[in-house]
């Protein structure tokens, strides 16, 4: 499982990036996406902001679940309350994804009840280390957070919950 | 022992004035800095003396909220004492924290003040163009505070931080030395 | 797409221009959540604040300029309010604002009760046919009691066109483009019962009305 998380400003520009893999069933961390994979990820990311701006003015929740689907690429969705995305794309492996299709654990399917609830703890932690970012009086909006230790930050989380 | 009385005194005062929620003193003190550094173009050397000068300005009108908080009537009968006076009460009353004393100069006329706690700095990251943490003093109203107070009680002193944990320093220190007392002298002109 | 570069990869930005201190303690270290609000002296926000009004003053010409500075001061408080209130309030309620009302409502209780311990007093739609963009959160004695520290040259009008900024900065941060402004009304309305009585006017964008009406929740 290989995950692509970005943080998306409110003109569509994207604030911070980061790639990891999964650390559960003895996952190393690393994501292993292709590099032609990579740019699609931009893309495909990209591709569904058209999708968040109208599900955004009918769900409140700032959680909104998976959103959108390309192939095997599944994009989640959390927006802050500045109307700033956080949005996760995440890729079984095709592997994982044949031979264990009912199985519950987070790696192998997207949209199960447990993936959901990891990916809201996941969100939920990267939001905390968000909003102690931007009340940085220094802090614009819009701005690109490079903090090493916002970067740490999100990486734990990935490692705790994805 | 004195120290322990001012300690008391402080916690006294303090509760007896109304407050307002910090967070409100801290942000509105952080769109002060960020303004000025935008009006100085992040000229930061210029921005510490602005907030120096503010400091000043607070420091001579604070004082008599001080002293009709404090109830000190007395004068401090040493700089150790003004030491004392301002860590436990000044400080406690306007900004609700205890900065350690330390340092003292065998003179007793310098001494550093070192602040476990900042509130001003809460949820403050330097700006990082490589040149904010090697020049701006980000709490440097403070010190503006205590020339400006100590002043107007005829005491005249230099105050300046010589570490910020902002700037990746350990400890928040800051120091401060009585040049001398001004009673004695012809009231100076006004300027 | 365009803002993507090609290739920057996660790992290429990171650049540790910040020294930070030896315990590592930064912002990030902190708890957002405090388990009790802390408090400081109204005297230190007095004294700060008519600090800034007097720098403001001696940079720009006339009343107006001034407030208009103020409001700017105010607006990226409300941004980081915004967010910080929100992630404060019980899971449950943690819900973005969708329609005026709702964040008209935040505004009334959350940011009031954060900035002054209290509600603000009344939410009203303006009656003006003409003016359907135009909602007023009203409070009947603020700042000007509240702040009584404050030195008397500075008019409530330069605290209420503080807050109006930050105001403004929730409604611009929850994608409800307004213009705030704040209004003294004391003694026009209700005769001697609340002198300071103070309106701020909140002037939506029309892109706001355009959408309320297409989500079908006026």
């Amino acid at each position: 499982m290989s995950y692509y998380f970005a943080i998306i400003g409110t003109q569509d520009n994207p604030l911070f990036e980061y790639e990891f893999g999964t650390s559960k069933q003895g996952g190393d961390g690393q994501a292993r996406f292709s590099e032609q994979a990579r740019h699609l990820n931009q893309f495909v990311l990209h591709s569904s902001l058209d999708i968040v701006e109208e599900v955004q003015w009918t769900n409140g929740q700032l959680y909104l679940k998976v959103i959108d689907k390309f192939f095997n690429n599944y994009i989640s969705c959390f927006m802050t309350g500045g109307n700033v995305k956080f949005l996760l794309l995440h890729q079984p492996t095709a592997t994982a994804a044949g031979a264990t299709r009912n199985s519950t654990s987070v790696g192998a399917n997207p949209t199960s009840p447990q993936t959901e609830e990891a990916i809201k703890n996941f969100f939920n932690e990267v939001y905390e280390n968000y909003i102690k970012a931007i009340m940085s009086p220094f802090h614009k909006v819009n701005m690109e957070i490079r903090s090493p230790v916002f970067r740490q930050r999100v990486a734990a989380a990935g490692r705790k919950y994805l | 022992m004195a120290s322990s009385k001012a300690s008391r005194l402080g916690e006294d005062r303090r509760t007896r004035m109304d407050k307002v929620n910090a967070e409100l003193v801290v942000l509105t003190y952080g769109t002060i800095v960020a303004q000025l550094c935008k009006d100085f173009d992040s000229d930061y050397v210029e921005v510490n003396k602005q907030l120096d000068k503010m400091g000043y300005n607070i420091g001579m009108r604070l004082i008599e909220d001080y002293l009709a908080k404090s109830n000190t009537v007395r004068r401090c009968s040493s700089f150790r004492e003004t030491a004392e006076m301002i860590a436990k009460v000044g400080f406690k009353i306007f900004l609700n924290i205890t900065p350690a004393i330390t340092n003292w100069t065998s003179d007793g006329k310098q001494f550093s003040l070192v602040f476990d706690e900042n509130p001003f700095a809460d949820f403050v990251e330097l700006p990082d163009d490589g040149r904010a943490q090697d020049e701006l003093w980000y709490s440097n109203i403070m010190c503006g505070v205590l020339r400006g107070a100590l002043e107007m009680v005829q005491m005249q002193v230099e105050a300046h931080f010589v570490s910020d944990v902002l700037r990746g320093n350990d400890t928040t220190e800051m120091r401060i030395s009585l040049i001398r007392y001004i009673d004695d002298e012809l009231p100076p002109e006004d300027d | 797409m365009a803002h993507f570069g090609p290739g920057k990869t996660a790992s290429s930005k990171e650049q540790a221009g910040l020294r930070y201190p030896s315990n590592g303690k930064t912002i990030y270290h902190r708890p957002l959540h405090r388990t009790k609000t802390a408090e400081l002296s109204q005297a230190s926000f007095a004294y700060l604040f008519s600090e800034m009004v007097s720098y403001a003053q001696r940079r720009v010409t006339g009343i107006q300029e001034l407030e208009k500075r103020l409001n700017i001061q105010g607006h990226p408080i409300g941004l980081k309010l915004l967010d910080l209130l929100l992630t404060r309030e019980p899971p449950r309620s943690q819900t973005r604002p969708l329609t005026i009302i709702a964040l008209l409502h935040f505004i009334k209780i959350n940011l009031w009760t954060h900035l002054f311990g209290r509600q603000a007093d009344r939410l009203e739609k303006s009656s003006n046919p003409d003016t359907p963009d135009e909602y007023m959160i009203i409070d009947n004695e603020p700042l000007v009691n509240a702040y009584i520290s404050v030195p008397r040259e500075m008019s409530q009008l330069n605290c209420a066109a503080y807050v109006a900024g930050i105001v403004e900065g929730v409604c611009d941060g929850a994608a409800f483009p307004a213009r705030v402004t704040a209004h003294s009304v004391g003694g026009k309305e209700e005769g001697e019962m609340w002198p300071g009585k103070t309106v701020f006017l909140v002037k939506f964008q029309p892109e706001v009305l355009e959408r309320e009406a297409l989500f079908g929740k006026g």
